[in-house]
C-alpha cells in the first residue's frame, strides 16, 4: 500500500521541478565528496596523532619508572590521630610537590582542628558542642584556638585527603570517564579529558576535590603518583615529623610493614561509612565527632 | 531496477544509508578513541604514565644519605629520628641534582611550629609556652636540632 503511494508521488512531481529543487541543496556528488573528505580528515588526524606520539617518545626523555605495573600494587594511607601535632608540614609539602594553586581554598590534603567543649552544667549530654576549624588548611600551622583552655574537654587534629573509595562517587559522576579508579587503588583525574563540569567535586562527600583556577579541570590528591611509582613516599608522608601518616602497599608488604603493624595494633575506622562509598583510608584514635 | 527480488528500492536505500551510518560510526570511533583507552578500564591508560612522569620536589631521606650519612646517623639516635631531613630543610630535589643549590634557610622560631604549647596537641609532645620558657634570642642557643635531648 505504502509503496504504491510513494510511486504515485514521484509521478506527480514533474522532472524539471525536481532538478531545480535538488540543485539548491545537496547533490549526490557533493555528499559523496563530503563523506570522502571527512574520512580523509579522520585518517590524516590519526596519522598526525600517531606521528606526534612517535616524535614525543623519541625526543622527550622521561624518567618514568620502567617496569612499574599498576596491577601489582595496592596503595593505602592510614592516619594515627594520636600522633598528629597539627604542624601543617604535610599541607605545605603537598603544595610544594604538586604545585597546588595558592589560596585559602585549594587543597589536596589539609588538617582540621576539632575542639570539643565541656558540657554545660545541668546538661544531659556527656560533652558540649564541637568546634572545627582549618585556617588555610593548616598550611602555616595553627594559631592558638579561640576557645579558652578551661572550656576544652578535649581537642585534636585530623589530617584529611582523598579517601580512596572503592565505590567512588566521583568516578560514577564523571560524564566523560576522565576520573577513574586506577588498578593500584589511586583515584586519578585525566586532565586531558576532564571537561571541567565539576560534577565530581559535588559528588565527593569528603570535599577532597577542587577546580584548578588555571587549567579549569578537577584536581585532587594523587597520592603523589609520580613519587610512589618511583618507590618514594608521598610528600606529606615524607615530611610528617611524627609518623602520623602511614603509607604502604597492601600487595607487597615489606618486613615489619608499618601499615600492617598499624592495622594490627589499632582499632581503625573510616570516614562516613554510612554513605556506602567504602573508603579505604583508615583512621585510628578517631572520636565520634569526626566527619 | 524497480523491484529486484521483490525488495522495494526505497527499503534498499534505507538499509544502505543505515549501514553507511553504522560504518561511519565505527570508523570515527576507531580513529577518535585514544590509543590506550580501555587498557585498564573505562579511561585512557596513558594517563597513568602522564601522572607518573611529573617532576619531583622532595628527594626523600635516602637521597640525603648518599652524602650526609653522618648527619643521618646522628639524628637517628635522638628524639628527632622520625623526622625526614626535608621536614625542616625543605624540598631538596634541586639540591640533589646540583649540590651547589642551597636549601631553604631555616628561620628562627620555626621550631615553634611544632613545639608551641597547644591544647590540641597530644601530651607526649614536648611543648613550650613562650611566657614561662627560658628567655633567649634563638632556640639554637640552648638546643641542637639534630640532638634535641642533649
Amino acid at each position: 500500500m505504502i509503496t504504491t503511494r510513494v510511486i504515485a508521488v514521484r509521478i506527480v512531481i514533474p522532472p524539471t521541478n525536481r532538478t531545480n529543487k535538488v540543485k539548491s541543496s545537496i547533490t549526490r556528488r557533493k555528499l559523496i565528496s563530503l563523506t570522502g573528505k571527512a574520512l580523509a580528515g579522520f585518517v590524516s588526524l590519526a596519522t598526525a596523532r600517531k606521528a606526534k606520539g612517535a616524535v614525543r617518545k623519541f625526543m622527550v626523555k622521561t624518567p618514568a619508572p620502567k617496569g612499574y605495573d599498576p596491577t601489582k600494587h595496592k596503595w593505602l594511607m592510614a592516619f594515627d590521630i594520636e600522633q598528629c601535632i597539627g604542624c601543617g608540614m604535610c599541607v605545605q609539602a603537598c603544595e610544594l610537590e604538586n604545585k597546588v594553586p595558592p589560596g585559602p581554598t585549594y587543597f589536596r590534603t589539609w588538617i582540621e582542628r576539632y575542639v570539643i567543649k565541656r558540657r554545660k552544667p545541668g546538661s544531659s549530654r556527656a560533652r558540649g558542642e564541637t568546634q572545627v576549624d582549618s585556617p588555610s588548611g593548616g598550611i602555616n600551622g595553627f594559631p592558638p584556638t579561640s576557645v579558652p583552655r578551661e572550656e576544652i574537654l578535649k581537642s585534636f587534629y585530623v589530617p584529611k585527603l582523598c579517601n580512596l573509595c572503592v565505590d567512588s562517587p566521583c568516578v560514577q559522576a564523571c560524564p566523560v570517564g576522565a576520573t577513574f579508579d586506577a588498578p593500584d587503588g589511586v583515584v586519578l583525574v585525566d586532565p586531558n579529558y576532564c571537561i571541567g563540569c565539576g560534577f565530581c567535586i559535588q559528588a565527593c562527600p569528603y570535599g577532597c576535590r577542587f577546580m584548578h583556577p588555571e587549567t579549569g579541570t578537577a584536581e585532587k590528591c594523587t597520592l603523589c603518583y609520580h613519587r610512589i611509582t618511583r618507590s618514594l613516599l608521598p610528600a606529606c608522608v615524607e615530611v610528617c615529623p611524627t609518623e602520623a601518616r602511614i603509607f604502604g602497599d597492601l600487595k607487597n608488604p615489606v618486613d615489619d610493614d608499618p601499615l600492617m603493624q598499624f592495622i594490627e595494633k589499632n582499632k581503625v575506622q573510616t570516614l562516613k561509612p554510612h554513605l556506602g562509598t567504602s573508603p579505604r583510608v583508615l583512621y585510628a584514635g578517631m572520636d565520634k565527632e569526626v566527619r | 531496477m524497480a523491484r529486484k527480488n521483490g525488495i522495494p528500492p526505497q527499503l534498499v536505500r534505507l538499509v544502505l544509508v543505515t549501514l553507511a551510518i553504522i560504518a561511519l560510526y565505527f570508523t570515527a570511533r576507531y580513529f577518535m578513541t585514544p590509543e590506550t583507552f580501555g587498557q585498564f578500564g573505562f579511561y585512557r591508560g596513558a594517563s597513568l604514565n602522564e601522572h607518573a612522569t611529573r617532576p619531583l620536589s622532595f628527594a626523600g631521606k635516602e637521597s640525603c644519605r648518599n652524602c650526609h650519612e653522618e648527619a643521618l646517623q646522628l639524628v637517628s639516635q635522638f628524639e628527632h629520628k622520625t623526622l625526614s631531613c626535608e621536614t625542616c630543610h625543605g624540598p631538596a630535589m634541586s639540591h640533589v641534582i646540583d649540590p651547589e643549590t642551597p636549601l631553604v634557610k631555616i628561620e628562627d622560631g620555626s621550631c615553634l611550629r611544632c613545639h608551641r604549647s597547644d591544647p590540641s596537641r597530644p601530651s607526649w609532645l614536648a611543648q613550650i609556652s613562650l611566657d614561662d620558657h627560658y628567655e633567649s634570642d634563638s632556640c639554637t642557643d640552648c638546643h641542637t636540632p639534630h640532638q634535641p635531648n642533649e
